[in-house]
């Protein structure tokens, strides 16, 4: 496999007394979608200014598209493509002043491509900032992200406040634009089920490392919740890839990772109880078992 | 080149690359989708469901091994109707598959074995109904 277009090791990161990060480690290939999720508050947004090198970190290395975060930081800022999070345009600027505004600080800004792009978009370049709705606010963001045609584009929650309509909207030009053509994506988001459709891999990021990274699609086969039959109390024995335990009546459901045949044997033979059924979930079910599951071994009545 | 719809379900614990190959399925069972009809390209639909490339890949991939779809190169993906062309032990397989979901679910919620044969008659008679209909158009 070519190189990780984003990599990420060791990375911590602490607002004064304050740890966030705690030893990040990530790595995302040429021409993914990556969806980078977590709880409001658990260092996304964080670990993307360090991957851009405007936060230095207390521990760590990051390198994004061949260059290393902190020592080729305006080198980064032209290579990549990046909408924060809720970003904040001039106002009383209009559409087509702030693409000319922004565009003069890179080099490489394609001016040709960014008209086409203000037409794909479907952005009114006589409009004042302020006058535009939030979908629009939220593509013209995307726009100014990409005038520079970069192979690598982070979002930070770029859909945040957006309604369902605009949401797919955007997703859609992220599909588009970006995917048709080969740019790797890193795309945050606090919504397991907005990113599910987009990404092909996901990582969360739970109490400052991550929890879990997977293909997409795999993440759901894998994460299974099962109910076992047994009153009283219980011991799981050691059980591997439990994820959330709860008692429900005469029964206790185990929301557990990497589910397969051998896992139940597993299961079945540590906690002595039958496994009675095996149940799908949906993602943010998934993702809410990684986030505030109760990952104890030990099942009271 | 016809259009396909297609809902996804974003709570459904069904995976989204499934909740695709099951309406298409189910288009082709009731007779709105037609053999020979050209169904949108990989980028296309992709673009229009807002979902990643990939998956609408997986599912036509996953649907020209099924023989439902065929990729012709150049100019394009196509429905067939060469369903004979799988096996049948493995066409009853697959509905055998199906069948036990929802036998289990009979079970579950105590739906008598008489009831739900009745219940399947009427869906495979709803559905050819629907198929005669579009026929007929």
């Amino acid at each position: 496999m070519s190189e990780p277009v984003i990599k990420i090791e060791g990375l911590r990161f602490s607002y004064g007394s304050k740890e966030v990060l705690r030893g990040v480690d990530l790595e995302v290939s040429a021409g993914s979608i990556f969806g980078f999720l977590g709880p409001n508050g658990s260092g996304k947004t964080t670990t993307i200014k360090v991957l851009l090198g405007l936060l230095k970190p207390g521990a760590g290395v990051c390198r994004i598209a061949g260059l290393d975060s902190q020592k080729d930081v305006m080198t980064v800022r032209r290579s990549v493509g990046y909408m924060a999070e809720d970003q904040q345009m001039f106002g009383w600027m209009r559409v087509e002043q702030i693409v000319r505004w922004v565009g003069s600080f890179y080099p490489g800004w394609d001016e040709k491509f960014v008209q086409e792009l203000l037409d794909f978009l479907g952005l009114p370049r006589k409009s004042r900032v302020k006058s535009l709705s939030k979908g629009q606010n939220s593509r013209l963001a995307l726009l100014l992200a990409l005038g520079h045609r970069p192979k690598v584009v982070i979002l930070d929650d770029p859909t945040l406040g957006l309604d369902p309509i605009a949401r797919k909207d955007f997703l859609r030009y992220v599909i588009g634009l970006l995917q048709s053509n080969q740019v790797t994506v890193f795309f945050s988001s606090h919504l397991l089920y907005e990113i599910e459709p987009v990404a092909d891999y996901v990582a969360i990021l739970k109490d400052g490392v991550i929890a879990k990274v997977d293909k997409t699609d795999q993440l759901r086969q894998s994460v299974k919740k099962i109910l076992l039959r047994g009153a009283g109390d219980i011991e799981l024995g050691g059980v591997g890839g439990i994820l959330d335990v709860a008692r429900m009546g005469e029964r206790i459901a185990l929301t557990i990772e990497d589910y397969n045949e051998a896992r139940r044997g597993e299961v079945e033979k540590k906690s002595g109880c039958a496994v009675v059924d095996e149940v799908d979930l949906n993602l943010d079910e998934i993702f809410e078992a990684y986030i505030i599951g109760n990952r104890g071994q030990r099942v009271k009545v | 080149m016809c259009i396909i719809f297609i809902r996804i379900e974003p709570s459904s614990p069904v995976p989204i690359y499934r909740q695709i190959i099951d309406q298409i399925r189910y288009q082709i069972a009731t007779g709105a989708l037609k053999e020979g009809d050209q169904v949108p390209s990989v980028r296309q639909l992709a673009g229009e469901l807002a979902v990643n490339q990939n998956t609408i890949l997986k599912v036509y991939n996953q649907l020209c091994t099924e023989k439902v779809l065929k990729i012709e190169r150049g100019s394009g993906t196509f429905v067939t109707a060469n369903r004979q062309s799988i096996p049948v032990a493995e066409r009853k397989r697959i509905v055998a598959k199906l069948l036990r979901e929802a036998a289990v679910q009979a079970i579950h919620l105590d739906v008598g074995l008489e009831q739900a044969k009745e219940q399947l008659e009427k869906e495979y008679e709803a559905i050819k109904l629907l198929k005669n209909k579009t026929g007929a158009r």
